[in-house]
């Protein structure tokens, strides 16, 4: 598929992370462009693009860009850019690669929207266990104000800004973007409830925008080919490239950019490089441990873009996407399962997962993913009777969407996906227990 | 030369050093305000004494005007925090479904065998402590350890004891390795 | 005003209301753990979920994160509302050690209540429970198990935006997260007794209260904390004419939900060893009111001084005032603080001035043409009676007092000193009304029959008038109310009912008079 490397260009490129390297590559050559635009004019035209969020939700970049109050609403209040490099959805490693290999690439885009969305101080919060990237971007951070792409009056536009990255200390919930910002803050990353939305009142209760790596990283793109060639590449409603990690059980894993609307299939034979020899396809988690689990079947029939995978169901019914064998784009973790996969095995697993991440603040959450956890590995160890997969299947649900953030839902749609789609194995396991509910 | 954890006493008072403290007030002017800072002080504090005890906490406190259960809160919270010492190589293993489904509780088992680590997770010879850790973000280049700060991915078994050999015999873990500017992880 | 639904009722709120008070306010109940009027909004128990209309249909939000605008629709009865209640009550009590018949907290827990209002499901948790730590003393007032914490961040809430100590966090995360205190801290402020109070289970109790009694056997009066002029309003907590503990009472204008440490502890007064049971006469038991009236009668009025106390209520006040003007009697207050008093003040509750009274004494005084304490030990010399109401005047006047009669509650050294001693009632044994530092008259109610010989002062007062051939009619303090109300101006002719819950502003001082509440 003939793709515009748009994310990808500078990768393999020697010393692609160097300023020299990435200025002959054409990186902050589209500052001047930039700076030439009024600031609702850069906004104008991601709004055009059609950008889309990359971190996992998909909401339209520029939409989300036009909350923040304009100047007279803010009572003197900065607005904040925070890049959300926070990237610890399981299955989902394309960010380090682009801040490792072309971190002037993000620090460009970084600048082109702050620019926009009038921001005089920028953060990149990035997990901590990226400690090793996090001290590459801030040696191209330094090369940046050195060569006056960062600090006071910027190539003489008059525009400041300070961008500084910040280190996270390991929690998967400081990627939800009121985590992020509580974290930033000195707290708990905890979210925070909304109302207010951050881009009215968000760290420091000032306006905030927090954007994926990813999606940044597209805007020196966009202003240098304008909006009309972004959607031209991709869907109409999900156009562009994206970065796709995949693992598992694939002959080829790894990061690749892909033209949204890519037929799953063709990803799968090509990119992924196709199973390992004798082995069949079980299942695949597309978007990141996050979204529903899809069968075998149902992933071949898909293309990789928002709507299709979700089968053109509103997003916020996950049940009917997952009885439909649909799923979400998420942020494009594309875990693959052979025919060796134990299922409950899998679920298990990602539980462990989300009680060791759940923030512990909404009590569904805070005692709920425990709870499942522990009923699954009684699944798991053949100690759990036909009821326990009820009450799975209950807290799920009683989970999903009650919680301040999304990580409730994030828990509970695996559960529910697995529990529909591989209903036989998790059966199988709790069939011949005779002890009961209560005997384990 | 010991490999042993520091001892208390041989970290020294937890009072900053003109250095740290010049290193502060950078960090200071980055944020609107203090509290902010309760991260990169903590990082601080880490790598100048290896794990956070309730004395760092308190200078931490003191130093931007918290109260130490507001810093302990948050050390608590972040699971790289140290809040107890480890061995000078912490081996933390992915454990999560991509590492999972491509051989990681292997890769843990061989490391309990080779490193002969007791329930603590701490090797026979004192210089390592192993870990079981969630997504580290290296799915595609299954299953994978991160040593201290660095990133060690494709492992096998041969590759684990040619990492362990290799500190053992004083290896700087900072050294390059050919898989981090890969991106893409063909099966051999 | 904001024209609100709930459940299909309309009814018109303040804008911007919480909704969960606004469902209060039309008879609605919405169940919550971390919502508290006088905290920020956490929005983490999820126990006060509710529908909205909107649009798209009916969505589930938390009604504590909702202010009441004009149009607002939600249900709080709907199967989906009552399912969530539902879950959320099994998910609370998965970890939660189920100890109830050994918690204090019991009878006024928040799970049990709800348990009984909104689940009622059989336990489906056969997993182990997370454990914590328990019992830990971590301070004066207070005892946390945190097993038993709903982890709902209101007393760290309260430490942060209260007191701003900030001494209790949720450390951990996920099902291990525990309320704590930093390892070897203690609580360090005067307002523990608050965490228990608003600690909706069985984590923060009170050292004070705990294993004393169980809730459901104590009654709860209104009254006033007479413990400085701020004025506290309370629920004196008591069983069988013994009380047992003081709440805080709400009042946004005074002391919002909260209440001082030495406030709270002043139930142990009214029937403690300092207590003041039986009359006496030169040291020993007699008829104090008639042993009053004779030297009163024996020394002849102009020698006689009646001082005003700023202890007592406004009605022992007036019934003492209008004696002395039947008598033609001096009369006298005197302003400052007892013996033992801690004359500590925080800017927030706790007030210098440890007199409940003290303004309304002085607008009596003022009203009455009452001389001060320097006009007081002037007068000293000329004197053969002078009786002290409630207050300790030996203390406060630094010297000794001829012909002293005390009439109090406990004793002090002017009782201790006084030829005559009179017990009355303490506070809690009494209806009456106390003007607080902000000139805000505040009913206090009878919660138990006073001990031994006692009776409320203005009753004492009224008795020794008739043993003096004077008739006050102050015995009755609903009309002794009635009559200073009119004859003071500033009280604006206020009644007991008009009064209210929360009591009433005096009316400005006149420009032109003397003084004023600034201090």
């Amino acid at each position: 598929m003939d793709v515009p490397r748009i994310l990808t260009a500078n990768w393999g490129v020697p010393d692609s992370h160097r300023l020299p390297v990435a200025r002959q590559r054409g990186v902050y050559g589209r500052l001047p462009r930039a700076f030439g635009m009024a600031p609702a004019e850069i906004t104008q035209v991601v709004k055009d693009s059609g950008l889309r969020g990359r971190g996992g939700a998909g909401f339209p970049t520029g939409v989300k860009w036009g909350f923040v109050p304009p100047a007279e609403k803010r009572n003197g209040k900065p607005v904040y850019l925070l890049c959300n490099a926070d990237e610890s959805e399981p299955g989902t490693f394309k960010d380090r690669y682009l801040m490792w290999l072309d971190p002037h690439l993000l620090i460009e885009g970084m600048i082109i929207s702050s620019r926009a969305l009038d921001v005089h101080r920028a953060y990149i919060y990035i997990r901590g266990e990226f400690r090793f990237i996090a001290r590459r971007l801030e040696q191209a951070v330094n090369e940046a104000y050195d060569a006056g792409f960062l600090g006071k009056n910027i190539l003489g536009s008059g525009f400041d800004l300070d961008l500084h990255v910040h280190v996270g200390a390991g929690a998967y919930i400081c990627g939800e973007e009121t985590a992020l910002i509580s974290s930033l803050e000195g707290e708990k990353g905890q979210p925070k409830l909304k109302p207010p939305f951050p881009a009215v009142e968000g760290a420091w209760r000032s306006p905030t925008i927090v954007n994926n790596v990813e999606t940044l990283a597209v805007v020196p793109w966009l202003i240098e080919h304008g909006a009309a060639a972004y959607k031209a590449i991709g869907t109409p409603q999900s156009p562009g490239t994206k970065l796709l990690s995949a693992s598992g059980h694939i002959r080829t894993p790894g990061v690749y950019e892909v033209a949204l609307g890519y037929p799953a299939a063709e990803f799968l034979e090509k990119e992924c490089g196709g199973l390992l020899p004798g082995r069949r396809l079980k299942a695949v988690i597309p978007g990141g441990s996050s979204v529903p689990v899809m069968t075998a079947e149902h992933l071949l029939k898909s293309n990789l873009d928002y709507e299709s995978m979700q089968r053109n169901l509103p997003g916020g019914d996950s049940n009917k996407i997952i009885e439909a064998g649909g799923s979400y784009l998420g942020s494009g973790g594309f875990i693959v399962m052979d025919d060796t996969t134990d299922m409950v095995e899998g679920l298990t697993n990602l539980l462990r997962f989300y009680a060791h991440e759940s923030c512990g603040q909404c009590t569904p959450c805070r005692e709920g993913c425990g709870w499942m956890y522990q009923i699954l590995c009684r699944v798991r160890d053949r100690e759990a009777s036909p009821g326990d997969l009820a009450v799975l299947r209950d807290l799920a649900d009683n989970i999903h969407s009650k919680t301040i953030c999304f990580f409730g839902a994030s828990a509970a749609m695996p559960v529910q996906s697995h529990l529909i789609h591989f209903r036989g194995e998790f059966l199988e396991r709790v069939q011949h227990n005779a002890r009961g509910a209560g005997a384990a | 030369m010991s490999h042993a954890a520091p001892t208390a006493a041989s970290r020294g008072p937890r009072e900053w050093t003109p250095e740290q403290r010049a290193e502060i007030d950078k960090i200071l002017a980055r944020y609107p305000t203090r509290k902010a800072a309760v991260m990169p002080l903590l990082w601080m504090a880490q790598d100048a004494w290896d794990w956070i005890d309730l004395d760092i906490m308190r200078l931490v406190g003191r130093t931007l005007d918290l109260p130490p259960s507001h810093v302990h809160a948050v050390a608590s919270f972040y699971t790289m925090f140290k809040k107890a010492p480890t061995n000078k190589y912490l081996i933390q293993v992915c454990h999560t479904l991509s590492c999972a489904l491509v051989g990681a509780d292997k890769i843990v088992e061989h490391l309990e065998r080779r490193l002969e680590v007791d329930e603590h997770g701490n090797s026979r010879d004192g210089l390592f402590t192993l870990m079981r850790v969630e997504c580290l973000a290296s799915c595609g280049s299954a299953p994978m350890a991160q040593i201290n700060e660095h990133y060690y991915e494709k492992l096998t078994p041969e590759i684990v004891d040619q990492v362990i050999d290799a500190i053992r015999a004083g290896r700087n873990l900072a050294e390059p390795r050919k898989e981090a500017d890969q991106w893409t992880f063909p099966v051999s | 005003m904001a024209k609100v639904k709930i459940n299909d009722v309309e009814i018109e709120v303040a804008p911007g209301t919480n909704m969960i008070d606004a469902a209060q306010q039309a008879g609605v109940e919405i169940p919550h753990y971390c919502y508290h009027p006088h905290l920020s909004i956490a929005g983490n128990c999820r126990m006060c979920t509710v529908e909205t209309e909107t649009p798209r249909g009916p969505v589930l939000e938390i009604a504590c994160n909702m202010q009441a605008r004009d149009g607002l629709a939600i249900r709080t009865d709907g199967d989906r509302v009552k399912q969530v209640r539902k879950s959320v009550m099994e998910f609370l009590l998965v970890n939660h050690p189920l100890d109830c018949p050994i918690c204090d907290q019991s009878g006024e827990c928040r799970l049990q209540d709800y348990y009984m209002d909104h689940a009622r499901h059989d336990s489906r948790g056969v997993e182990a429970k997370v454990s914590k730590h328990k019992r830990q003393d971590i301070g004066e007032q207070i005892l946390l198990d945190a097993e038993r914490c709903v982890q709902c961040s209101r007393c760290v809430r309260f430490g942060d935006e209260v007191t701003h100590t900030g001494e209790l966090r949720l450390m951990n995360r996920g099902d291990h997260t525990e309320i704590g205190m930093f390892p070897g801290e203690r609580l360090n402020h005067d307002y523990q007794g608050n965490l228990a109070d608003i600690c909706p289970v069985g984590a923060l109790t009170a050292k004070d209260f705990r294993f004393e009694r169980r809730v459901w056997y104590l009654k709860e009066t209104d009254g006033v904390c007479t413990g400085c002029s701020t004025g506290c309003n309370i629920s004196v907590c008591h069983q069988e004419g013994e009380v047992f503990r003081y709440l805080p009472r709400r009042n946004d204008e005074v002391n919002k939900s909260w209440m001082c440490d030495p406030g709270r502890l002043r139930h142990h007064e009214v029937g403690g060893l300092e207590r003041l049971l039986k009359a006496r006469v030169n040291g020993q038991p007699g008829d104090g009111v008639a042993a009053a009236a004779a030297s009163i009668k024996a020394v002849g009025a102009p020698k006689v001084a009646l001082v005003l106390g700023t202890r007592a209520s406004n009605e022992a006040n007036w019934a003492l005032a209008q004696l002395g003007k039947a008598l033609g009697a001096r009369l006298y207050w005197v302003a400052g603080n007892d013996a033992g008093a801690i004359e500590k003040s925080d800017g927030f509750l706790m007030d210098a001035d440890k007199n409940p009274n003290t303004l309304g004494c002085r607008l009596l005084a003022e009203q009455s043409g009452a001389g001060d304490a320097e006009a007081l030990k002037a007068a000293l010399p000329e004197l053969a009676v002078v009786l002290a109401l409630e207050d300790d005047l030996v203390t406060r006047l630094g010297q000794a007092i001829p012909g002293l009669v005390a009439l109090a509650a406990k004793e002090s050294p002017t009782t201790k000193a006084a030829a005559v001693v009179i017990p009355v009632a303490h506070p809690v044994e009494m209806d009456c009304t106390y003007t607080n530092k902000q000139g805000r008259v505040q009913r206090n109610r009878r919660a138990t029959n006073p001990l031994g010989d006692a009776a409320p002062a203005y009753a004492v007062v009224d008795r020794l008038a008739a043993a003096l051939g004077k008739s006050l009619g102050t015995q009755m303090p609903v009309v002794t109310f009635l009559a200073l109300s009119r004859a003071v101006p500033r009280m604006n002719g206020l009644d007991y009912k008009s009064l209210g819950p929360g009591g009433k502003l005096l009316a400005p001082a006149p420009a032109a008079a003397l003084g004023g509440e600034a201090k």
